[in-house]
């Protein structure tokens, strides 16, 4: 008994070994994390049958969008707004209205325009001949220098290093610290000066260094000029002049000059039929109606139809037929009657035909007292 | 601390995670089921070796003893050991037999009645040690169930009270307790069901075996009857 014993207790402690491992841990069920949905229920009506209007003005008898500030009239417009153009985006409230149909040109544009126009045209030019053939200028000035000043042969060296320099100078603009405002209106004169000095001899070691040196200035301006406005064409202000400033939120051209009323942004197609439509079909059923004058009780009574019709204006089915107030035997013969009516004058005719909506299933209210 | 709230936190689900959770009642009810678990295979090994070994010292016996061998002989070589079964039977009845002749009896009626008591007690010793046990098995086989049972009750009861103190009827936090408590319920089945099959097959095997003793001693006894017949006559007949 105690070797089947421990038999016993051995097998079991490896069953449960096994077990512990095996079926350590059911693999977790993976249930989505769903999160419960808050289900409303709402008519339909609400967004079947949306009129253009204000979300928060309050709820008036006829449908009205924001009234219009712009008194113009545009013909054929359809889409209420302040705009010239019938567009079909519905108004937004921060818009202005303009009169730009196009890129309105900004301000700033001009701005640089001056800036290169105001310049002398002297300066361009030289800048234009300078920035073209420019070692052979810088080349050339140094070589009537010397011719002037013999007995100075000291400073002909330093300008020849610095006309030099400029040649180097060129690709690499950015280093030059110059100040673009002095130096433009003074070319011309330096300009002048070399050119009248030579003959004169008197070019003065300081003279002949100035041109040279103006020179040298004048480019590293241009180089610096054109380099600017290069660069002024991708202003950022400029870029965002660019852009079309016309708000294309400034909905249609049709004009409206009611209060705006609740609704939405924009029509939504389906929409209850109007009170001379309404009228329309209570008139057909009342042409129909053979009323029996002088029925005791029959005042007060109201008589509730309804009754579904197909798009061609034709009953389907049975018109519900119920009544309320007076006396019963009244109520009963006025009931009978106005079925009669209803079912003589299908087909109804007149009816608009995209707003089946509204009318496919439609009630009708009588007063029989008010028919006499 | 914090380890054991994180595990609480993350709803542990495997088997010892399930067992440490529980409460001491639902514990103390599954180690006891898996104690009787245990218990009920010892005896389910212990019963099977038995009853295999009981089978083959039958049907070696009943070899030997029908083999045409002296009885005197056989006895001789089986009294010094410790015999079960057919040959315990088989002992018993001729120790009777030879305490009866050496002293003289007078009635071959009462020998034969006297053998007869002698092999009945060795049956009944035989067939009592085939049963042993077995008890315990029905015991186990129709207790296990309930016993799960109520500790998968105590568990669910605990489990709701959890609920009714948290105020939460979430399933993640009811299923932990649940799974837990039907644990219990699960261990006593598995104690259970081995034991009630093993109770059904081994008291079937033990009706074989006490009825092939039966058999048996029956037989025997007609033996030693007709020879106590032969044996008495002539003394009977010389008186």
């Amino acid at each position: 008994m105690k070797a089947s014993l421990t038999t016993s207790a051995i097998l079991h402690v490896t069953a449960l070994a096994f077990a512990l491992v095996s079926l350590g841990s059911p693999e977790p069920l993976d249930v989505a994390n769903t999160e419960t949905l808050p289900v409303d229920l709402v008519p339909i009506e609400e967004f079947t049958q949306i009129q253009q209007g204000d979300k928060n003005a309050p709820m008036t008898e006829t449908a009205a969008p924001v009234p219009t500030t712009r008194p113009d009239i545009v013909e054929n417009a359809q889409n209420v707004g302040d705009n010239k153009v019938d567009i079909k985006a519905p108004p937004m409230p921060t818009a202005k209205p303009s009169d730009n149909e196009s890129a309105a040109a900004p301000p700033k544009q001009e701005k640089p325009a001056p800036v290169v126009d105001t310049k002398p045209t002297a300066s361009t030019e030289v800048a234009k001949e300078d920035t073209a053939p420019p070692p052979q200028e810088v080349a050339a000035l140094p070589q009537q220098k010397p011719d002037p000043t013999p007995p100075k042969p000291t400073p002909e060296p330093t300008p020849e290093p610095e006309a030099a320099a400029p040649e180097e100078a060129m690709p690499l603009p950015d280093n030059l610290p110059v100040p673009a405002a002095k130096p433009k209106p003074e070319p011309p004169k330096e300009q002048a000066k070399p050119a009248e000095k030579p003959p004169e001899k008197k070019p003065e070691p300081k003279a002949a260094e100035k041109p040279t040196d103006k020179k040298v200035a004048d480019k590293k301006q241009e180089v610096a000029k054109t380099a600017s406005s290069k660069e002024s064409d991708f202003n950022a202000d400029d870029i965002a002049a660019l852009l079309n400033k016309q708000a294309p939120a400034n909905g249609g051209a049709k004009r409206s000059t009611q209060t705006a009323s609740l609704g939405g942004k924009t029509n939504t197609g389906g929409s209850k039929l109007s009170q001379s439509e309404m009228d329309a079909l209570r008139g057909q059923i009342q042409n129909n109606w053979s009323y029996i004058a002088g029925i005791e009780g029959a005042d007060g009574v109201v008589i509730r139809v309804q009754m579904k019709l197909d798009q061609s204006g034709a009953i389907v089915g049975d018109p519900e037929v119920s009544s309320s107030g007076g006396s019963d035997t009244a109520r009963r013969t006025l009931e009978s009657s106005a079925r009669r009516a209803v079912l003589r004058s299908s087909p109804f005719k007149n009816l608009p035909a995209d707003k089946y909506d509204a009318w496919g299933d439609v009630v009708v209210n009588f007063t029989p007292s008010d028919l006499l | 601390m914090e380890q054991a709230a994180l595990e609480a936190a993350t709803h542990d689900v495997s088997l010892w995670a399930l067992f440490m959770q529980a409460g001491l009642i639902v514990k103390l009810v599954m180690v006891g089921l898996i104690g009787a678990s245990v218990w009920t295979w010892a005896i389910v090994i212990d019963k099977y070796l038995n009853f295999a070994k009981a089978r083959r010292q039958f049907d070696q016996f009943e070899q030997v003893f029908w083999s045409g061998q002296s009885l005197e002989e056989l006895y001789r070589t089986l009294s010094d050991r410790q015999n079960n079964g057919l040959a315990a039977i088989f002992v018993a009845a001729m120790r009777e037999w030879k305490k009866s002749f050496e002293r003289g009896a007078r009635s071959p009626i009462g020998l034969q009645m006297r053998i007869d008591r002698a092999m009945d007690v060795t049956m009944s010793r035989e067939a009592e040690s085939y049963e042993a046990r077995l008890g315990s098995l029905a015991t186990i086989g129709s207790a296990g169930p309930f016993i799960g049972l109520f500790g998968t009750v105590v568990g669910i009861m605990t489990s709701f009270q959890a609920i009714a103190g948290s105020q939460s009827t979430n399933l993640a936090v009811v299923a932990p307790g649940i799974a837990e408590a039907l644990l219990a319920t699960a261990i006593g089945l598995v104690a259970a069901i081995p034991a009630v099959m093993a109770y059904n097959k081994f008291t079937a095997d033990a009706g074989k075996l006490s009825s092939r003793m039966e058999g048996f001693a029956d037989e025997f006894s007609a033996i030693l009857s007709r020879q106590i017949d032969e044996k008495l006559q002539p003394r009977q007949a010389a008186q």
